[in-house]
């Protein structure tokens, strides 16, 4: 754990800090003004001009002592700032989408075992297939093309394209948790939490349609699994009706898998769908992150990167806890 | 001795593998979507060999900004949109940002994009399974240092460390491949160390050390040939998701030049022009999705049949 997140911060350090051809790394604290001077003082202040893995250490004790520098680009706000107020946005997109995903992905996995090889079994998994065959970025267009300007040109009420809440009503309601649908709950303002939640359904769905596939292909298989257990036999010999069969003894086991995927899927989304949340100006940490790349903020891919990784080391831990308590079969 | 012993294994390996091979093609006859997705695979393949013979790349990538285009204006006819004609003005799909024909361009992406994924795969899963098959086999310290080298690697936000990489290296269409390469490795080697590890107790491994054949010669012609099915299954899924992941680089911005006929870079002449001119996206992001689906049939296709617990 300790040994992943310090791997991860030294690759990214090494790569955003390690190259000044690219990106100087002190470019986050000069200004036009300075004369070459300043910048050669600014430069050794800040321990630019040591060799790397001192400036490693620098950080690291920046870091320890909870600061995590600035961000040039975004108005020279502390880069915790930063992240802090775009996380929110990531976070509301992630659950929408996991929502999304669950409940389209379940009931197809569930509908693809029970008509086993029939048509309805074929036509989920080409669903499934396309989902994570999609360029994201493409369907993402693909929905705006049809839910925004194709609906508009023909009349019928619309989705929104992009941003997480109109233009007209930014600012409306006071920042609470930062996510715009439980804001305008919180504030009782019910046009600002509808609104919000419009903007929310395309970029959702446009994440869970790529990965609704692998939760469905993962319950059919427990499901198909699960059904070929002898306690199912049993069940159905003590006269069960069908429907409690299936729904009582074979979902309950079948979904433990799935739950798993689910788990990691929140955690993968947690990181911010770059490309998603790109294409329909979501302003969340995806978003600001490719600015961060373009701008060479090291500072900001820096915190990122490890809170990602944070996620994603935590939530495998979750899953694997959870595990435990959810098959009794597994003892460590 | 041991080597006439050590053949005696080998053909009992081989026999048993010849009897699984035939019932897994017989099963793949019987599966319409393997079929079809394996039609489509040696479709796309052969239009990649075949591309610079179908559309001339020289007469398809020129662009003439002099000539009158479908909404030219006097004023902007240097801007992108200018040169770009919907579909049926002489053009199947219409042209694209350039004012060239998107079909030929789109013809002449495909093999970039297919040799790109294949490259990627095949490397990563060389390298994969070289290194996993090591860890697994050697175990201890080893093992444990690679795993935590693939820990590092799965705790990335994949795109991040490409999308750094590439802004870092510069945008070559090496240093970009290289960028995919070093998100995707670390599968293979969980893979094929997983493999290697419950393959290790076996009887047949253990007969083979008896008979005193090296540990080298086990792993290489014994266990890694016994246990190459999940690893091709992956090769094939994969070869998906890096044209995915390696077109949305391009799509990112990250093209060494705009005119290169590549098919997130096509596409990414649309953005903006999405309600202008939506084939600029729709067409090149189609075909990825065509591409990429015919060789996700195979993998799943392939994982069924090969998988012995989802063939009954």
């Amino acid at each position: 754990m300790i040994f992943v997140l310090f791997g991860v911060s030294a690759i990214v350090f090494y790569l955003a800090r390690g190259f000044p051809s690219a990106f100087a790394p002190w470019s986050q604290y000069i200004t036009f003004r300075m004369t070459p001077a300043q910048i050669q003082t600014i430069i050794h202040a800040h321990g630019f001009d040591q060799p790397l893995y001192i400036q490693y250490w620098y950080w690291l004790v920046d870091v320890f002592h909870g600061d995590w520098g600035y961000s040039n680009w975004a108005n020279g706000l502390p880069t915790f700032e930063v992240f802090a107020s775009r996380f929110p946005f990531t976070v509301e997109l992630t659950i929408a989408a996991v929502i999304f995903t669950v409940v389209i992905g379940i009931p197809l996995g569930i509908l693809s075992a029970l008509k086993n090889n029939t048509a309805a079994d074929h036509a989920s998994r080409i669903i499934a297939l396309t989902g994570y065959s999609t360029p994201s970025y493409w369907f993402a267009y693909i929905l705006q093309l049809v839910f925004f300007y194709y609906f508009y040109t023909w009349g019928l009420p619309n989705l929104p394209s992009s941003g997480a809440i109109s233009q007209a009503l930014e600012g409306t309601v006071p920042t609470v948790t930062g996510m715009p649908i439980l804001d305008g709950i919180l504030s009782g303002n019910w046009a600002y939490t509808f609104d919000a939640f419009v903007h929310v359904i395309l970029p959702a769905f446009n994440l869970a349609f790529i990965s609704l596939g692998y939760l469905a292909r993962i319950v059919r298989a427990s499901m198909l699994e699960v059904l070929r257990q002898d306690y199912m036999i049993m069940a159905r010999s003590k006269g069960l009706p069908e429907r409690v069969v299936i729904y009582r003894h074979a979902l309950r086991n079948a979904l433990i898998p799935a739950m798993t995927l689910t788990g990691l899927f929140f955690a993968g989304l947690l990181g911010g769908a770059i490309i998603t949340e790109t294409v329909f100006t979501w302003p969340g940490v995806g978003y600001v992150s490719l600015r961060a790349v373009f701008q060479g903020d090291s500072n900001f891919l820096l915190l990122y990167s490890l809170v990602t990784a944070v996620i994603i080391v935590f939530s495998n831990l979750i899953v694997d806890v959870m595990y435990v308590f959810l098959d009794p079969r597994i003892k460590y | 001795m041991a080597q006439q012993e050590e053949t005696i294994v080998r053909e009992s390996e081989t026999k048993a593998k010849v009897a699984e091979l035939k019932y897994s093609l017989y099963l793949m006859r019987q599966n319409p979507l393997v079929l079809s997705g394996l039609i489509l695979v040696i479709f796309f393949l052969a239009l990649a060999l075949t591309a610079n013979l179908i559309v001339n790349p020289a007469a398809a990538s020129s662009f003439d900004f002099t000539q009158s285009y479908c909404w030219s204006s006097s004023f902007f006819s240097w801007t992108t949109l200018e040169a770009t004609c919907p579909a049926g003005s002489g053009h199947l799909i219409g042209t694209d940002g350039f004012g060239r024909d998107l079909l030929s361009m789109i013809i002449l992406a495909i093999p970039v994009d297919v040799s790109i994924a294949l490259v990627i795969v095949a490397i990563s899963a060389a390298f994969g399974i070289i290194l996993g098959s090591v860890a697994g086999w050697v175990g201890g310290k080893f093992d444990e240092l690679i795993l935590r080298i693939t820990d590092i690697f799965f705790a990335f936000p994949g795109l991040v460390l490409a999308l750094v990489f590439a802004a870092l290296f510069g945008r070559t269409i090496l240093t970009l491949t290289f960028a995919v390469l070093l998100v995707w490795w670390p599968v293979y080697v969980r893979l094929s160390r997983g493999q290697v590890l419950a393959e290790k107790g076996k009887t047949y491994v253990e007969a083979l050390k008896n008979l005193g054949v090296g540990s080298g010669r086990i792993v290489a012609f014994h266990i890694i040939p016994n246990t190459i099915y999940p690893t091709i299954v992956q090769m094939s899924l994969d070869v998906g998701g890096v044209i995915l992941t390696f077109s949305a680089l391009m799509f990112l911005g990250f093209s060494p030049t705009p005119a290169l006929p590549e098919l997130g870079n096509l596409a990414s002449d649309g953005i903006g022009h999405v309600f202008t001119a939506p084939w600029l996206i729709v067409m090149p992001g189609l075909t990825i999705l065509v591409i990429a689906l015919a060789f996700n049939f195979v993998g799943d296709g392939l994982r069924d049949i090969l998988d012995p617990r989802l063939r009954r």
